[in-house]
């Protein structure tokens, strides 16, 4: 196992420094605008355009930008400053660090929560009312995109601009360590506009994988040995059932954490997500990077811990 | 200055942001508010007010400021330039100056008498202002690490600042500080907007004390900002220090009362005790939250979704303010490709065009009146130019004209009145409600024949790849626009019109005019110091300009404001904005 965790990281290393390469090339060969330029600001002669080139260091070829750049950050952890407002990068990503992961272990929580739930209801009531119902919503749930979702539950709820003013909306967000109440009423809408879509793909997903499972022997031949319903589905079923799930949730909560744009804009929640969007449309390539790498950071972690997970839920897995 | 927050929105004035009641009538409405009075300056003193904005402002160094939301946010209440700007004026008032410039007979010597005793925030709180501290601010515009965007443009003519900026000087040696509140500008040729004080209103004349911010300067991007003394009534929060601690970067600028500033010396009363700007927010969500709430105010957006200000209008007009902008949307017509190096040609599109076609794509008539050339209502020279009416039978019908164009193509050679030539690349936003305007305009010049390869592209795209690059031989591009700098005309007709003005990467002469007769009238109006001559001048140009059909003026637009029901709003009429040193809560 340890020789399996120490070659996974090995490969980590490995994966960051091809999306670093990837981010930097895809910057410099399909460039949708010139950071220079942008900085230059209205009517700027080329003179001007050339020297702020020069401070940003955009006018050398761009594989010594890039060596250039793995060095600081493989020697200084230093990922550099934006071209855009001349902030260190790392202290702008760890400022907005604990905003992401808020909102990405709580929609985590209430996505795991629902969709397991109604998932486990609908496979041991196929066919019902009730499974119809859960199936239905769900696909509403997978279809309602998150901006509009995001709106229209503010509209409702968000204490200033909601119908009933029940909830913090827009702009609330505060750090836990500042205000754990502000912090949790805060995201509470976030993290069910969030949760919404991944609840509903993990309930079809529990139904389906549980579906399969209870029709298995070994839940018939636990059923005949008088053991009650609720310990057949919960003990044996689930068990079964879940490794796609855990795969799937781990994949996903690495891509929330690497930032969810959408529900980060429409609330105003400053996480990572945000600047990433923020920084494509100032064409700020440090800031790029940044996010890029963290993101893939979280992704393959959360791979790694999926790894890790499957042996403990399922013995016969071995590495 | 311009309304766009980020140097990004430049020329292409596409505006994810703004968008305008839509609705009726198409009768013009040069500007007005609600039922309220957005000019009253009297307030009640304390409170907190937020300033809610999409965007975040573009530096924290005052030479860097040059948009309208550094002004609202900074500029404005956090420090104080040569001259300033009251709520209601279109000339600018001394601010740390002491009287308007007195300017020699031959136009190149300019004095200015600066106010005594006017002293920084802490941690120079004890330090008054002096002239050598304007001057410094004067020269470290000229630093590229400074990364000014108009000190070229406005102080070249600056005996010695050629020298300064190529490191072959170490001052600039026509600014002269005779005493402490002196300061004597020598110029090179007379420059009316230094004899009137218009750009020594800019924030690069906000005093930087030389021994405090050098170090600062001398990095590769100067660091000063972060550091900063203030002389507004307000100040980002610090330390005290000399350490900015109250802004965080596209999040919030939080603004408390500067100790060391005395209201008696200053025409701003400062009534709010503490003011944040909190950047992020959600165009459609912040303006409901902003009609609907408390302490409330629109920070950098130009106004309003379409649904929310149609019913903010219809029920809520007291918190809606509307002023001109003094900026002009207009379409480019590229003078070096064919058939539109053809003045006929032009002619023709311009006649065609719906005018108030496109002002609905924006909104309608509460964006703004339909223009009928360049210079922009309120600025000198717009009624020289033409007024609301304007000249050429070409630009007057705002629903266009068909039956005109087509005669204007059959005198540029196209016997049917139509076009016949090849496909020719058009380029614009991708964004509404730009993209709506450019495929309105594409539309509507198809009916004279054209055919388009239509490239919709981001706003930097097109600054960057298309429009702003000469190269890219784009013939028509819909979303071009411009704001003034200050209440004349020179900066908005130099940089879109002047020959010299054409550069490979960046250029925003977007219709490529390159006429040796208007390079220098151009050339000999910033010169003009008397202010009837002035006008004269510009408006002559314009009409120029307009005549030669170069670009198809179609928007003089309209800035639209709002704010919670409990804040008393005034309006500043040089940035169209809310002016946060006489706002106050009622």
């Amino acid at each position: 196992m340890t020789r399996y965790i120490v070659r996974r990281s090995l490969w980590v290393i490995v994966l960051l420094f091809a999306v670093s390469f990837l981010t930097f090339v895809v910057f410099y060969l399909f460039p949708s605008a010139d950071p220079a330029l942008l900085r230059a600001g209205r009517s700027p002669s080329t003179e001007r355009v050339e020297a702020i080139r020069q401070q940003l260091g955009l006018d050398r070829a761009w594989p010594l930008q890039f060596l250039d750049y793995l060095k600081s950050l493989v020697l200084h952890f230093d990922l550099g400053y934006s071209f855009h407002n001349d902030v260190p990068i790392k202290e702008a990503i760890f400022e907005r660090l604990p905003a992401t992961i808020s909102v990405a272990l709580g929609a985590l929580v209430v996505w795991l929560v629902a969709g397991i739930g109604v998932g486990i209801i609908s496979a041991t009531r196929p066919g019902s009312r009730l499974d119809r119902l859960a199936m239905g919503g769900a696909l509403v749930a997978i279809s309602a995109p998150v901006y509009w979702l995001g709106l229209v539950s503010m509209y409702l709820f968000a204490s200033d601009i909601g119908v009933l003013p029940i909830l913090p909306g827009q702009a609330t967000y505060v750090p836990l360590t500042e205000d754990p109440a502000g912090w949790f009423g805060s995201l509470i809408l976030p993290w069910l506009v969030l949760a919404s879509a991944y609840a509903a793909i993990y309930a079809r997903l529990v139904r389906s994988t549980m579906l399969e499972t209870l029709s298995q022997d070994y839940i018939r031949t636990a059923r005949a040995k008088g053991l009650r319903e609720r310990r057949v589905v919960m003990r044996h079923g689930l068990r079964g059932a879940i490794t796609p799930v855990v795969t799937a949730a781990g994949l996903d909560l690495g891509i929330v954490l690497g930032g969810s744009i959408l529900v980060e804009t429409v609330f105003n929640i400053p996480g990572i997500g945000r600047q990433a969007f923020e920084a494509i449309g100032q064409a700020d390539l440090p800031m790029i990077q940044g996010t890029v790498l963290f993101g893939a950071l979280f992704i393959v972690v959360a791979n790694l811990v999926v790894d890790i997970l499957y042996a403990w839920l399922d013995p016969r897995v071995r590495y | 200055m311009h309304r766009f927050s980020g140097a990004l929105a430049l020329v292409i004035c596409a505006a994810l942001v703004a968008a305008g009641c839509g609705g009726g009538g198409e009768k013009d409405k040069g500007g007005s508010g609600g039922d309220a009075n957005f000019s009253d300056t009297a307030g009640k003193r304390g409170g907190h007010l937020d300033v809610l904005s999409i965007d975040d402002i573009t530096s924290l160094d005052s030479g860097y400021w040059y948009y309208a939301y550094d002004y609202q946010a900074l500029n404005h209440p956090t420090q104080r330039s040569l001259y300033g700007w009251k709520p209601s004026d279109t000339k600018p008032s001394p601010d740390l100056a002491a009287a308007l410039p007195t300017t020699s007979a031959d136009g190149k010597t300019v004095t200015i008498k600066i106010k005594p005793n006017i002293k920084y925030s802490p941690p120079l709180q004890d330090r008054a202002v002096t002239s050598a501290d304007v001057k410094y601010a004067l020269e470290r515009s000229f630093l590229a690490s400074v990364q000014n965007q108009y000190s070229a443009v406005y102080y070249s003519q600056i005996t010695g600042a050629s020298a300064y900026k190529s490191g072959k000087a170490k001052e600039i040696t026509g600014i002269e500080t005779p005493d402490d509140t002196t300061l004597v500008i020598k110029l090179s040729n007379p420059v009316g907007v230094i004899s009137n004080g218009q750009s020594l209103s800019l924030p690069a004349s906000v005093p930087v004390p030389k021994d405090y911010a050098e170090k600062y300067d001398k990095a590769e991007i100067s660091t000063y900002g972060k550091h900063q003394v203030f002389t507004g009534p307000y100040m980002i929060k610090n330390d005290g220090k000399g350490n900015v601690t109250g802004y965080k970067a596209g999040r919030r600028i939080d603004l408390v009362r500067n100790p060391s500033w005395d209201p008696k010396s200053d025409y701003r009363p400062a009534y709010l005790d503490t003011i944040s700007f909190l950047g992020g927010n959600d165009i459609d969500v912040a303006s409901r939250r902003i009609l609907s709430g408390k302490k409330l105010a629109s920070g950098d957006f130009a106004a309003p979704p379409v649904n929310v200000l149609r019913s903010a209008l219809a029920t809520r007009k007291d918190q809606v303010a509307i002023i001109p902008s003094q900026g002009i949307r207009f379409i480019a017509l590229n003078t070096t490709v064919k058939p539109f190096d053809d003045v006929n040609v032009r002619r023709a599109a311009a006649a065609a065009i719906d005018r108030n076609a496109l002002r609905l794509t924006r909104g309608g008539s509460t964006l703004g009146p339909t223009a009928t050339h360049f210079i922009a209502p309120g600025v000198p020279g717009f009624e020289e130019a033409g007024g609301l009416a304007g000249t050429f039978d070409f630009a007057k019908n705002p629903a266009g004209d068909l039956k005109l164009a087509q005669e204007y193509m059959k005198k540029a050679g196209y016997p049917s009145g139509k076009y016949t030539g090849p496909e020719l690349l058009m380029a614009g936003d991708n964004q509404p409600p730009a993209a709506n305007t450019g495929e309105a305009v594409q539309s509507q010049l198809e009916k004279l024949g054209f055919k388009f390869n239509y490239r919709q592209v981001s706003r930097p795209t097109t600054f960057s790849k298309f429009c702003g690059s000469p190269k890219a031989n784009v013939a028509v591009c819909p979303n071009g626009g411009w704001g003034k700098d200050f209440f004349d005309a020179q900066s908005l007709l130099d940089p879109v019109f002047n020959g010299k003005n054409i550069v490979p990467v960046g250029n925003v002469n977007w219709a490529e005019v390159n006429d040796p007769e208007l390079n220098a009238a151009l050339d000999l109006a910033v010169g003009e110091t008397d202010p009837q001559k002035r006008a004269q001048a510009y408006g002559d140009i314009d009409k120029t300009i307009t005549g030669q059909a170069y670009v198809i003026p179609w928007l003089w637009d309209n800035q639209v404001n709002i704010a919670s029901e409990d804040v008393k709003g005034v309006l500043n009429r040089f940035n169209s904005s809310w002016d946060m040193s006489f706002m106050s809560l009622k």
